[in-house]
């Protein structure tokens, strides 16, 4: 039996975020959550997370990308396996038609549509876990 | 000759035209000129914040980027974009993470901000970078006599900049003294015109607009001057519509501070876009022509 | 474990005072309400707003019309005594609103600004025979004739342009604009 994996979740909708987290924690993970892009990259420097779960609109805007942008430019940071969930499409749809774009910034990164059905989004997170594992692996 | 990047805005294209064709006469006449910034694009507006902030932003620092290019401060005539553009820039100056983030996104038109170009709006040229002293040695027909009302209005103000005076600001009617105008004191002179919410939330911002023009009219003002496009239409074309929705009966030109200067100085009205007014400006130019 | 944030923190999150919210230095002194020049046409002044997010009353807030009958004149921001910038509170509540797609019906302002920036996204200008589209359906008949007659008169004077501007490098404009929001078919 593995060790229990550790995740973050930076998303502004408290009740979104209390969605997830009852969905992640009744499949044994153990979650932590921070409601703004600041406090969330506080909680990344400061404690070891497996995985990001991240939104797109927050705060002032797009602010989600900046970050993801951010952790890219850290050695360290870069390594964790991020899930970018959004509901971008709905927030702010009239701008452009069109899908969410995936915007691929970090190596190891995946983006999904809220809502999200409790099934893939757990399938993606083992997936996105694994991966991690396999980079690490290679790297080593 | 001092030069600037200028940056006249979606207003003075056409709507404004008078204020684009005043603010290149005078400010010529004062050994300044004003290059229009080649490709520029909208400053966001207010709608841009409703949406995202980055974005909006975005959108100014694309302007002042390509100002940089050419090491040149940065002037806007329109108090509206003159906020959005000075705090853009004093935002990426202080959030080097935001700064780097719309870096990012500027790469795309191969543009890089740095900060390098100050922001002025069009009366601080005049005021503070010419200067008063300078400004009138060459008015040729002093406006004798004429009262004028200087509308202030919000965002040549508001928020507050710098070091400026935002409750008891004098430097409109330092500038109207100083082409021999006399400025009328009046109590709503730094009180909002209702912006964008005269095609959002119209009966509020006639009720603004009526206000105006009445403390204008009682302090016995014969012409109100302005500093931004959206407060020359609101108090101007609005007014007939004021008059209809409140049984008013308001007739009281609407002019841009740069035409008050231009006549000042001797440029014949054409050249300064008169004519184009909804209400008639035929008082105000018989103090010009005497 | 942080616990659920109130509404109140979850609009400062907004404001990006994420470590000390703003709202809660408010002293209801109603500074801003006395000052604001849109305040009687609101459904609740900006002094009040504030204590009812302090409150936690969402609902009662967001079907409000006070953000969106903000003009941005910023009297409040330069008066409060507790530093608030309550133009950029009333901001971050369009923001709420327009992104969570819930606002008081019959409102212009969402519609307007949403029409605004698409048209910005078009060709990077501003263009008001098109803005006009946004609020025009509203009016009733005496407010349109009276819209007409305006429009009229300043296109007698050429102040309306007959055709739509647009920047030259609209491609790299658009690009630049996908770096900062994701969406719209880029790759």
């Amino acid at each position: 039996m593995s060790q229990q994996k550790k995740l973050l979740i930076i998303d502004d909708d408290p009740d979104f975020v209390e969605g997830l987290k009852s969905i992640l924690v009744a499949a044994k993970y153990s979650v932590d959550a921070a409601h703004n892009p600041k406090d969330g990259f506080q909680a990344l420097q400061s404690k070891h997370y497996d995985l990001l779960l991240l939104d797109i609109m927050m705060g002032r805007g797009a602010e989600g990308i900046m970050l993801a942008r951010k952790l890219n430019k850290d050695p360290k940071l870069r390594e964790i396996p991020v899930l970018i969930i959004t509901g971008i499409r709905e927030q702010i749809a009239f701008l452009f038609p069109g899908q969410a774009v995936h915007p691929h910034f970090m190596p190891i990164d995946e983006l999904v549509e809220k809502p999200v059905e409790p099934k893939l989004l757990l399938d993606k997170v083992s997936e996105l876990l694994q991966r991690a594992q396999a980079r690490k692996a290679q790297v080593k | 000759m001092k030069t600037y990047a200028y940056f006249p805005g979606c207003s003075l294209e056409k709507m404004a035209l008078s204020y684009h064709q005043s603010a290149i006469e005078t400010t010529r006449m004062l050994g300044v000129e004003l290059k229009e910034l080649e490709d520029w694009n909208c400053c966001g507006a207010t709608a841009y914040f409703h949406v995202d902030e980055l974005l909006a932003h975005t959108l100014c620092a694309r302007n002042l980027a390509m100002a940089e290019q050419e090491h040149l401060d940065v002037v806007a005539p329109c108090s509206g974009c003159y906020k959005n553009l000075y705090f853009a820039r004093a935002d990426l100056g202080r959030d080097p993470d935001l700064a780097e983030h719309i870096n990012y996104a500027l790469e795309e038109d191969n543009l890089h901000f740095t900060g390098s170009s100050a922001v002025r709006h069009l009366m601080e040229v005049f005021v503070d970078d010419v200067g008063l002293e300078e400004l009138k040695t060459k008015v040729t027909q002093p406006l004798d006599g004429l009262r004028v009302a200087p509308y202030y209005g919000c965002q040549i103000l508001r928020p507050r900049k710098n070091h400026e005076d935002v409750e008891q600001p004098r430097f409109f009617e330092d500038l109207l003294t100083a082409i021999g105008a006399v400025p009328v004191e009046y109590a709503l002179r730094l009180r909002c015109c209702g912006g964008a919410l005269i095609l959002t939330s119209r009966r509020s911002a006639l009720s603004l607009v009526r206000n105006l023009l009445q403390s204008a009219v009682e302090s016995g003002a014969a012409v109100i001057a302005t500093a931004c496009p959206l407060c020359q239409v609101n108090l101007e074309c609005y007014q007939k519509q004021v008059s209809q929705e409140f049984g008013t009966e308001f007739s009281i030109p609407v002019v841009y501070f740069t035409q008050l200067v231009g006549l000042a100085f001797g440029i014949p009205p054409k050249s300064l876009g008169i004519g184009s007014e909804l209400v008639s400006t035929r008082d105000v130019l018989s103090y010009a022509a005497k | 474990m942080v616990p659920k944030p109130t509404f109140s923190e979850e609009i400062g999150s907004l404001l990006h005072a994420a470590h000390s919210n703003p709202l809660k230095t408010c002293i209801q002194c109603g500074t801003c309400s006395g000052t604001c020049p849109v305040a009687k046409f609101m459904d609740h002044s900006p002094r009040r707003v504030i204590a009812m997010i302090n409150a936690g009353l969402k609902d009662r807030v967001l079907n409000s019309n006070t953000f969106w009958y903000c003009a941005s004149c910023y009297y409040c921001t330069v008066r409060c005594p507790r530093g608030i910038d309550i133009a950029g509170l009333m901001y971050a509540l369009k923001r709420y609103s327009i992104w969570k797609n819930r606002y008081q019906e019959g409102l212009v302002g969402p519609v307007f600004s949403e029409t605004f920036v698409k048209t910005i996204m078009k060709s990077g200008r501003s263009y008001e025979p098109v803005l006009a589209t946004s609020y025009l359906f509203t009016f009733g008949v005496p407010e349109f004739l009276q819209e007409a007659q305006t429009a009229t008169n300043l296109m007698l004077k050429g102040r309306i342009p007959v055709l739509p501007p647009r920047i030259k490098r609209l491609e790299n404009f658009r690009r630049m604009v996908r770096r900062i929001i994701p969406i719209g078919g880029a790759s």
